[in-house]
């Protein structure tokens, strides 16, 4: 019982907003049939985690961030819908990862491991992906923590 | 241009002709020296008359047939009468009319006469002004012929002048890189506002990250402790390189970054764990989620809590949970409804009608919170 990561609801509204959109989600995924059937857990347990994600980005970036972005347009893509997100004012310019030999390769090489786990990071600067990578550190820590409460709720004694 | 036409004709017609007046006087003359003399002056009015635009070669043949036949009257006049001094005044005269006619000097006439009073002494220095002329035309034609090469020579040196001249300016150039060093002074600027940018979002990831605050990249760089030793360099008695300090703080920072990878791997691991959980624990959670959700419209309905089963359900959870709206939640509320779903438990959708007054409730208490609750009651 991970009692000190219960949310109080109006410290922290964030946390509220990525409970609500993913129960949201979850009941959206309940609403499926093929979602009740039992047998199939692990892919019920993908769907959650995707579910998790999405809410995630929805509740946090929205299309405002760029890895919230990502995981959308990823999520789309699996579900194979078009859906165009709506672009942002400054234009994000893909960088295909600049190599250059003045940067520290060990920081370089980390910084790659880094893009491959923030979504959407591949295209993204040092410090942009720095910057994604903070908040979605946040985000995903806040959704753990939602997570968290509500396995610790649900969980059968 | 039937004018220009004619020019060239005439032109074209007057050199030969002219070449044919010194002939004559060649032949007339009969010397050895006239020849030697002629020709070199001939060939320099030859080309002289050839270098002239058309009208004015014809003018100037025009006269000098004139004067070289008058010349070569004189230079017969000469030849027969070489001591005559009024032939020669004469001739000293008309060398000077010809000459100040023809300022080009290429008259034949002049030669002639110039060449009249010549004695032995004069003879040789013709002789040599001829070779001296041969030798310059040569070296013209030696020119013209070296022209290209000296051109190419000119040109090359020219080239290497302005190689060196571009190497002079390489210089300068380099120095204008230099100060364009600014511009390189700059660029390294940018990178350093771009490493402070990185750094900054580093610290900003290092507080997120909750092992990561120890390791202080920046630190690291100047305290770091010897291991043999275990003692402490600090700036002061500075016993880092600068290389290994380099190496440190890019160690520093690499470890700050492997810290949050691990961290965000970690977070995304314990993520598909709880969605792991969540999916074993899945029908009740779709009860709950969908009995939240819908309490947005549902009434406040604090007898649809059984208290009584919940009780019975749960104490040690809610002592466990430390929260005192759980406490009095679960102790308040005593419905009368709730010890049936409890009994037959996972039939959803009654559940579900049953829930809307819970759920007002709990999401008064918090979102997470309420989960627990129901399931609580569930259970």
């Amino acid at each position: 019982m991970a009692s000190a990561d219960k949310p109080i609801n109006t410290d922290v509204p964030e946390k509220d907003v990525f409970a609500l959109h993913f129960l949201q989600s979850l009941s959206n995924l309940r609403r499926q049939n093929t979602f009740n059937s039992p047998e199939k857990t692990n892919d019920r347990v993908k769907k959650i985690k995707k579910a998790a994600y999405v809410s995630m980005a929805r509740a946090a970036g929205g299309t405002n961030r760029l890895w919230s972005r990502a995981l959308l347009r990823r999520a789309a893509k699996e579900n194979n819908k078009v859906v165009r997100l709506p672009r942002r004012k400054k234009r994000v310019t893909c960088l295909r990862r600049r190599r250059s030999n003045r940067r520290d390769p060990v920081e370089e090489e980390e910084a790659e491991r880094l893009r491959n786990l923030v979504p959407g990071g591949g295209g993204m600067e040092t410090s942009k992906l720095m910057e994604e990578t903070a908040h979605y550190i946040k985000c995903l820590s806040m959704q753990v923590k939602v997570m968290q409460c509500l396995v610790d709720g649900l969980a059968p004694k | 241009m039937d004018l220009s036409g004619r020019f060239g004709a005439r032109s074209g017609n007057g050199v030969p002709f002219r070449e044919v007046t010194g002939l004559e006087s060649l032949h007339l003359g009969g010397g050895d020296e006239f020849r030697q003399m002629v020709l070199p002056e001939n060939g320099g009015g030859f080309t002289a008359l050839l270098e002239l635009p058309p009208t004015r070669a014809v003018e100037l043949l025009h006269s000098s047939s004139s004067s070289s036949s008058q010349a070569t009257l004189h230079s017969v006049g000469t030849l027969t009468f070489p001591s005559n001094p009024i032939l020669m005044e004469r001739a000293a005269r008309f060398s000077v009319i010809a000459t100040e006619q023809n300022p080009n000097g290429n008259i034949s006439g002049e030669t002639t006469t110039s060449s009249v009073p010549s004695n032995e002494h004069i003879k040789t220095e013709p002789a040599e002004t001829e070779t001296s002329d041969q030798a310059a035309v040569e070296k013209q034609n030696n020119r013209c012929g070296k022209r290209k090469d000296f051109d190419k020579k000119v040109k090359s040196s020219t080239k290497k002048k302005s190689k060196s001249s571009e190497e002079n300016e390489k210089l300068p150039y380099v120095h204008v890189r230099a100060r364009r060093g600014q511009a390189t002074d700059s660029h390294s600027l940018a990178e350093r506002a771009r490493r402070e940018k990185i750094n900054a979002r580093m610290k900003l990831l290092q507080e997120l990250v909750p092992g990561c605050d120890k390791i202080h990249p920046k630190r690291d760089r100047f305290w770091w402790k010897d291991e043999d030793q275990s003692v402490l360099w600090g700036p002061s008695n500075c016993k880092l390189s600068l290389e290994e300090s380099f190496d440190l703080q890019i160690q520093g920072t690499a470890l700050v970054l492997d810290e949050i990878i691990n961290h965000v791997q970690s977070l995304q691991r314990q993520v598909e764990m709880l969605s792991m959980r969540l999916a074993s624990v899945n029908p009740r959670i779709d009860f709950n989620l969908d009995t939240i959700l819908a309490s947005e419209n549902g009434s406040l309905m604090d007898g649809s809590f059984n208290g009584t089963t919940m009780q019975l359900a749960w104490p040690h959870q809610v002592m466990e949970t430390e929260q005192s709206y759980h406490h009095r939640q679960l102790q308040q509320p005593p419905p009368q409804q709730w010890p049936f779903d409890g009994l037959n438990q996972p039939v959803w959708g009654r559940e579900e009608n049953q829930d809307h007054g819970n759920d007002h409730n709990s999401l008064m208490v918090g979102s997470a919170s309420l989960h627990p609750n129901q399931v609580k009651m569930e259970l």
